[in-house]
């Protein structure tokens, strides 16, 4: 059995600064920010297949289990925690209004997908946002409804 | 989104006065925590000196398991101990997945962990205890098992061969339990039809994927003698009784707590063997322990559903009048039947269920439920209606093909009428408040059959195959106690509310229903707000937990909105009667003159009230202000059961239109509709969201979603890569409406509407395939149905 | 799933990364690591090291590289889609890219990584092939260049030495009056496909005088269909010639979601599909 390899890194989570932590090599980005209260990051296959672990990584969508946590070093992350500017809290309106999700666990990584699309400001159809989301396992809406608050989302953008 | 329904329920008072919430679509205020991060799910839980586990699972459907060398293990970085049958049993009684009232049922003692035989791929044979996950897992590496490798009985169609492979010698075969239902005489009446016609279906064994996985916090509190379990589970009474029965301990002192669960749909329902062992492990080494089983082993560890084999025969009469059923199901599930609510439930509703909307008075149905060395199988949402509703509806289409009648109007001739009720189903169980009629002709309103036929024939000559169809269903919610109580099982039928005022004037509600994102606590607000007459954000509400709420059942079988959901309308009339009586002392008049409104109490007539605040602060602070004999009592209770039938059936229409693509095989679904009468609805856009959810599960099942076993019992596609559930890109949008017909049984008139999509999904769409397909002289007979089965069916392949 | 312990090295450059792979055969690449997490998360590969390149600068650039089109092995599938060269010069290439995965998987996944895993149902290999691509990979003996058909040789097998690294690929820029089209089936968005097809053709619609067909899917590497391109050149489309034509040239191999005659049969009426892509 190898030794317990851990690396020492700095990185931003929310803006707030993580200085020479040590993280286990091995752990992956979504166990580690769990590990420090970040529960908002949920995990649901650890393959890359289900998104409920999508973050924000210096600007773009990744999923946190399928990145080291060591390969955060250097970086700017944001959660679900930080998803507080304007443009998201109308966001979580529009998801409030047309109950745009039921459980829950796959809302983080919904939200992420959806800011990401938000900020490539494309007016996107039905079928298209149909395809931004379809890495993001929902099995409680049916998809119907985050359809309907994304689509809102967009045209209010535009 | 503010939608009023106005033909709901006139029991419940005007719909123009304020605080009347009841009928509509407000937004889950409460749930808002889950978009900013702050759901506590289990694995959010850290406690004090908190381990974790990892299970050893079989890597083989069937083998002795000659002997266990766990002493590397147990030297490996962070490992606290490991653990095998032998100290688990030493505080973990074993258990049997049978009931009384369903007639001979067989199956053996099961244990946490299996002892000298593993009978399904994935059975817990081990488990590790670290400080972490990892390092468990790493353990689990050094563990040296001595496997024998024994044959499996993995095909269903030969478990009851004389050849087969029995898995428990003591009961001399597989076949767990079998039942007959006769009603009439269908020999003669298929003789006496016109024209009869078959088919026999088979469902691919399927299973839940809840994106968060089944978890457990368990902690043995020694110093209290007292066990906190943190469960995602569904049925938190239910856990708290089994946990004290098998590990013997003070019912009273084992705490269940069920905080948020991200999707459950029946998964999480049942008694995991797993789940157990850490229960006993925590009160063996004293310490809390936290088990999240990971995406690979729920895959072959989450209770699987719907393995049938089905054949059916109906006979009609020459002006499309059905004369006779008959059905013959086969399903596998595991080694065992599930405790405490038993593998049997499935294949019972298959033949309580099928024909349930029809008038059909000769029926005969067989049911046949058999072991195999597979996942164990259990109740998952919808639990048989999908196979009882395809087969039913499938043998319809057949009719009217045969017959060249339309494929509504041969079902609206054989529909109990509307105004027919009470009355039975071809099975025998009692039916009531059911609207058939009126919920086809909605459908058919809403779909424009006309319109896709003429689409359907022009899409024909450009070689586009386009289909449709519809079906009538019948849904199972707010069981009595006939369902599960009878036979044994200490699962409440009985569900209460309880309602306080406080000081504050802010109002507490605590409901033994739970919540796992179908937005119980939303509704309960609702009713509780709207009868009492208050604002809605004055209310908060406790669910999920044995020490703070009421006992009853929690949430399953649709049962939330018309069980839990009466018990609080009556808890919250009896505290507005108590407040009323109150006031009236205080304000000097006569009760019948008062009544509340956005947390006042008004005088109907005008002039001046009190706000329930002051009352309030009276009642609790000065109390010696209130004339002699008041008996202030600003806390209510009332619980709810329903009586005298074994269910309150709801019923739904629905339609889909089809298109596959000849050269892949590949089934688009272009439209979707669902007229749901559930009753009165609380809250008509959770209503609309369960039904979406539970169709696009339907979905999964009809066209995507199986377990995939080679011939040595292994799955397949265990990942979440190979197992295909439904994802965005290809689920259609739906069209839900509504008919409302109030259940007699309670004052709210709600039914359930959780399951309905997942039951009558799976018949709508096969329909329509087959009815596209029938174009071609095709069809397919086998769900899901994949482009393989349809290039099958085409010819294009063999 | 927690993956099992390794030592996690940040390579600094090109040739300390060589350097530690050389010495090490038990050790593996970390770039994106879309494709490498899910397997260490499920313990299918339990390396001792791992050497995370994805910090290396330069290794991203793309570029017009004389007649090629060079894309650098650190750039991410995204960097490549929303790429202004890329999309002037090789705009089918975005396309075939929006059918891999998903968007947080683009934006970590690389285009080297996955040239260099080669999944067979992988479209990058099928295209590399099709366009006659030049796979540039760098190790202790310096740079080579390896054409792709003779970079696949087998089911997750390459040409690579140990000590290699891919640092990019150079795709030959597009003739005048030359096209790729393709199209894949697959039963979800973003799933591997049950079979692709690329085609590089040249001429139009109804003049097709080039034309060579590279599938994916359905087997274990891209499988090159000359003699049936041939037979489609001379004859048109029919379906029971070329049927018969790929089963003589492709060893199907059937997956969890379509059985080797039905790759055959996909694969076959792919041709028809991805060819009336093209124009007059």
């Amino acid at each position: 059995m190898a030794a317990n390899n851990s690396v020492n890194i700095s990185f931003t989570v929310n803006g707030e600064r993580f200085n020479n932590v040590n993280v286990p090599s091995r752990q992956h980005l979504a166990d580690y920010l769990r590990s420090q209260g970040f529960t908002g990051t949920h995990l649901g296959c650890e393959q890359g297949a289900c998104g409920a672990c999508t973050i924000e990584m210096d600007g773009k969508a990744v999923r946190s289990c399928l990145v080291l946590a060591s390969q955060a070093n250097g970086t700017n992350l944001k959660t679900v925690e930080g998803f507080d500017d304007e443009m998201m809290e109308k966001v979580k309106q529009n998801f409030l209004k047309h109950n745009a999700f039921q459980c829950g666990f796959c809302s983080p990584g919904m939200l992420m997908t959806t800011k990401e699309i938000l900020l490539n400001k494309k007016k996107l159809t039905r079928d298209e946002i149909r395809s931004e989301i379809s890495g993001n396992y929902c099995r409680c809406t049916g998809y119907q409804s985050i359809v309907d608050a994304i689509e809102e989302c967009i045209n209010e953008i535009n | 989104m503010d939608d009023i329904k106005v033909n709901q329920n006139p029991k419940l008072g005007s719909l123009d006065r304020p605080n009347s919430y009841i009928g509509r679509s407000l937004p889950r205020e409460n749930a808002k925590k889950h978009l900013d991060g702050g759901g506590q799910f289990v694995d959010d839980l850290t406690l004090p000196r908190m381990v974790h586990v990892a299970f050893l699972r079989s890597p083989f459907a069937h083998a002795e398991i000659k002997s266990i060398n766990t002493n590397d293990a147990k030297k490996s970085d962070g490992v606290v101990d490991v653990f095998t049958a032998k100290e688990i049993d030493e505080v973990c009684k074993p258990w049997i997945g049978t009931l009384g009232h369903l007639g001979e049922m067989r199956s053996p003692e099961q244990t946490p962990l299996a002892k000298k035989i593993a009978r399904w791929q994935g059975e817990p044979v081990a488990v590790v205890i670290a400080d972490s996950r990892a390092q468990a897992e790493d353990a689990l590496e050094l563990i040296e098992v001595d496997w024998a490798e024994k044959e499996a009985q993995v095909d269903m169609e030969t478990a009851l061969d004389s050849n087969a492979v029995v898995i428990h010698p003591e009961l001399g075969n597989n076949l767990f339990w079998t039942r007959t239902v006769n009603q009439g005489d269908v020999e003669k009446a298929f003789k006496e039809a016109d024209a009869v016609v078959e088919a026999t279906l088979d469902f691919a064994r399927h299973t839940g994927v809840t994106l968060e996985s089944r978890g457990i916090v368990a902690d043995w509190n020694k110093a209290e003698n007292k066990m906190t379990i943190y469960h995602n589970g569904q049925a938190p009474h239910m856990m708290q009784h089994i946990i004290a029965k098998h590990l013997d301990l003070n019912e009273g002192l084992v705490r269940i707590v069920s905080r948020d669960v991200g999707g459950s749909f029946g998964i999480k329902v049942h008694v995991y063997p797993d789940e157990m062992a850490v229960t006993a492990i925590s009160k063996k080494i004293g310490r809390p322990v936290k088990f999240i089983a990971d995406r690979l082993e729920s895959f072959t560890t989450d209770i699987h559903a719907r393995c049938h084999k089905i054949s059916g025969k109906l006979g009609v009469d020459k002006n499309g009048k059905i004369l006779a059923m008959e059905i013959d199901d086969l399903s596998g599930i595991g080694p065992f039947s599930m405790y405490p609510r038993t593998s049997a439930i499935e294949t019972n509703q298959v033949l309580n269920l099928s024909g349930a909307p029809y008038v059909i008075p000769n029926y005969k149905a067989v049911g046949t439920v058999v072991f195999q060395n597979k996942t164990p199988m259990c109740q998952y949402r919808a639990v048989g209606h999908p196979i009882a509703v395809a087969i039913t509806e499938a043998l319809i289409d057949k009719a009217a093909y045969k017959i060249d009648m339309d494929i509504d109007k041969i079902r609206k001739i054989n529909f109990i009428p509307d105004n027919a009720y009470p009355n039975k189903c071809p099975s025998g169980v009692p039916l009531e408040d059911l609207s058939h009629e009126a919920s086809m002709d909605k459908l058919l309103e809403i779909m424009d059959i006309k319109e896709i036929e003429v689409q359907k024939e022009e899409d024909l000559k450009k070689g586009v195959l386009t289909g449709h169809g519809v079906i009538s269903m019948c849904e199972v919610t707010n069981p009595s106690p006939l369902f599960y109580g009878v036979g044994g099982a200490h699962i409440s039928s009985q569900d209460g509310a309880s309602i306080r005022l406080e000081g504050s004037g802010a109002i507490h509600l605590s409901s033994s229903i739970t919540e796992q994102g179908q937005g119980t606590e939303a509704i309960m607000k609702q009713i509780a707000a709207d009868q009492l007459g208050v604002k809605m954000e004055s209310v908060r509400v406790t669910l999920g937990d044995t020490d703070a709420t009421p006992y009853g059942g929690g949430t399953w079988a649709s049962r939330g909105a018309g069980i839990g959901g009466e018990a609080v309308l009556k808890a919250a009339r009896k505290l507005k009667d108590n407040i009323l009586n109150i006031a009236a002392a205080i304000m000097q008049t006569d009760k019948d003159t008062l009544d509340i409104e956005d947390n006042n109490v008004i005088r109907k007539n005008g002039g001046e009230g009190i706000s329930l605040q002051k009352l309030a602060e009276t009642v609790y602070y000065r109390g010696h202000e209130l004339p002699k004999g008041t008996n202030a009592e600003l806390l209510a209770t009332a619980s709810f059961l329903i009586e005298g039938i074994p269910f309150v059936f709801t019923n739904s229409a629905m339609g889909c239109q089809v298109s596959i693509d000849q050269d892949t095989g590949i089934i688009k679904i272009n439209k979707f509709w669902a007229v749901e009468d559930c009753g009165t609805q609380i809250n008509p856009k959770l209503v609309e969201e369960q039904i979406r959810g539970g169709v696009i599960q339907g979905i999964g099942g009809a066209l995507f979603e199986e377990c995939v076993y080679d011939d040595q019992g292994n799955m397949q596609n265990a990942t979440m890569a190979d197992y295909l559930v439904p994802m965005a890109y290809e689920m259609p949008d739906i069209i839900v409406d509504h008919v409302t017909t109030n259940s007699g049984r309670s004052i709210i008139g709600a039914k359930g509407a959780g399951e309905a999509g997942t039951g009558g999904a799976p018949a709508v769409i096969m329909n329509a395939v087959n009815n596209a397909l029938k174009q071609v002289n095709a069809e397919v007979v086998s769900q899901p149905i994949t482009p393989e089965k349809i290039l099958k069916a085409l010819g294009k392949i063999q | 799933m927690k993956a099992a312990d390794f030592s996690y090295h940040e390579a600094v450059n090109l040739q300390d990364a060589i350097k530690i792979k050389a010495q090490d055969d038990e050790a593996v690449i970390l770039a994106g690591g879309q494709s490498l997490l899910p397997a260490l998360n499920m313990r299918l590969s339990s390396p001792t090291c791992l050497i995370d390149i994805s910090k290396i600068s330069g290794l991203n650039e793309i570029k017009i590289d004389g007649q090629t089109l060079f894309i650098g092995a650190l750039a991410t599938h995204s960097d490549v889609m929303n790429n202004k060269t890329v999309k002037d010069n090789m705009p089918c290439m975005i396309d075939i890219l929006k059918m891999v995965a998903h968007p947080a998987i683009r934006n970590k996944g690389t285009h080297g990584g996955s040239i260099a895993y080669g999944d067979p149902a992988a479209e990058l290999p099928a295209l590399a092939v099709a366009t006659n691509a030049e796979i540039i990979v760098s190790g202790q003996n310096g740079e080579r260049s390896i054409n792709a058909k003779e970079f696949y040789l087998g089911l997750f097998e390459t040409a690579i030495n140990q000590d290699e690294i891919v640092v990019g690929i150079k795709y030959p820029l597009l003739k005048q009056g030359q096209k790729i089209v393709f199209d894949e089936v697959c039963r979800r968005h973003g799933d591997y496909a049950m079979a692709g097809l690329i085609a590089n053709v040249m001429g139009s619609k109804n003049d097709i005088k080039d034309l060579k067909l590279v599938f994916f899917a359905t087997g274990d590497k891209p499988d090159v269909a000359d003699k049936t391109a041939r037979l489609y050149l001379d004859n048109g489309y029919d379906y029971d010639k070329l049927k018969n034509s790929l089963s003589s040239e492709i060893d199907f191999a059937g997956d969890l979601n379509s059985s080797s005659e039905m790759k055959l049969h996909l694969a076959t009426v792919l041709i028809k599909k991805v060819l009336s892509k093209l124009e007059n």
